[in-house]
């Protein structure tokens, strides 16, 4: 019988020893913070190893960014009437992890679950409304990627868009893999900048 | 006879069954180890180790630089954009790692994406320290597009023979001590 609860003592141990590792890597959290110079405002999700940071990007930053790389005022003008967000994502997991801004939705008040507009619907309109090729260039780099697999440690950062209008809400669903789980979450209450 | 016999088969089961706990509480244990040592790792393997597409860019005085010529050496291609703050934030650990290891023992090639020498010039005018490694300019992106890159930076590892063995997406700190024991192991290899 004492060998059973030695057994007994030997599976508690390993599960204590396991048990860690599991537990941070499943505790999530999202952090809204304000600069408290700029006002800009950030989200940060942290669940099973990724963290999504969404940050601000106000309409003139916006003008700014793309007026030096070569883009007309009309077209600066259109791409800063949507809302524009520095997106990071970030793999703290010990394996890797992907994603798909495709797989991405986002939800105004009205409830309904739209796509994000992704950098390949700009590039087309984009050439369509006579933008030079550079500034393309600089525009399709900047704007995140639209796939990624992510080892350990890695991260990536890029624009995101949103046709919401500015200063209003939106919740954004992030869905992403990490080894072979699938997982899913949401960011609710990111505000547009104005 | 039998009952001891009995007793003693089972006090074997529960032996393995005890050991094969311990096993997988080291096991995890090692795991562990392993995924906190790999976490520090500032580069990832490849898989495949596919063959570097060569290029050839002209660099800052207009010469050209061609990845074919340097084979036979471990170089370090970074992909970058002086619009990219987390490229613009590497860039001085680049040129650190260099001036520590460079040259003789390791290449660096930065590829600028779509900007020209002047964009480039006035950025590293802002540097306390300007690279002194090649920067070469990547005007279309057609270089870009050929390597296994979706975001800015990335930054590769080739080997000896041409193949891009190691990867880093996201900013790095090159000259951090990970860093360079990482690159130093490599250049151990013949």
């Amino acid at each position: 019988m004492a060998w059973i609860g030695l057994l007994a003592q030997a599976i508690v141990v390993a599960v204590i020893v396991a048990a860690p590792a599991v537990a941070d890597d499943s505790r999530e959290k999202i952090e809204h913070s304000v600069h408290p110079e700029t006002g800009i405002e950030s989200w940060q999700l942290g669940n099973h190893g990724v963290e999504i940071m969404l940050m601000q990007i106000a309409p003139d930053q916006a003008r700014g960014f793309f007026l030096a790389r070569g883009f007309k005022r009309k077209d600066v003008d259109y791409y800063a009437s949507s809302c524009v967000f520095a997106t990071v994502v970030t793999n703290r997991a010990p394996t890797s992890i992907s994603y798909r801004l495709a797989d991405w939705r986002y939800a105004r008040k009205d409830g309904v679950a739209r796509k994000l507009k992704l950098k390949d619907d700009w590039l087309r309109e984009w050439k369509q409304r006579g933008v030079s090729s550079s500034a393309r260039i600089a525009f399709e780099w900047s704007q995140h990627p639209v796939e990624q697999t992510l080892e350990p440690g890695d991260w990536n950062q890029g624009m995101t868009t949103y046709l919401a209008p500015h200063g209003s809400r939106f919740d954004l669903t992030v869905k992403w893999k990490t080894g072979k789980n699938n997982y899913v979450d949401t960011i609710k209450g990111i505000r547009c900048a104005d | 006879m039998w009952i001891q016999l009995k007793a003693s088969v089972v006090r074997i089961k529960m032996l393995r069954a005890l050991l094969f706990a311990f096993a997988l509480a080291s096991g995890l244990l090692l795991g562990m180890e392993a995924s906190f040592a790999s976490e520090e790792a500032p580069f990832r393997p490849v898989p495949g180790h596919p063959s570097a597409p060569n290029f050839k860019l002209l660099n800052m005085d207009g010469q050209l630089v061609t990845l074919e010529k340097l084979r036979g050496q471990v170089v370090l291609v970074n992909f970058w954009a002086t619009w990219c703050p987390p490229c613009r934030r590497e860039m001085p650990s680049l040129q650190r790692l260099w001036q520590r290891l460079g040259k003789s023992q390791l290449q660096i090639v930065a590829v600028n994406v779509g900007e020209d020498a002047d964009t480039v010039f006035g950025f590293m005018g802002t540097l306390d320290d300007s690279p002194t490694f090649p920067i070469v300019f990547d005007k279309d992106s057609a270089v870009l597009r050929a390597w296994p890159v979706k975001g800015l930076p990335t930054t590769f590892l080739i080997d000896r023979k041409g193949r891009i063995i190691y990867r880093a997406i996201g900013g790095r700190d090159f000259d951090s001590p990970e860093s360079i024991r990482f690159i130093t192991a490599l250049l151990a290899r013949k």
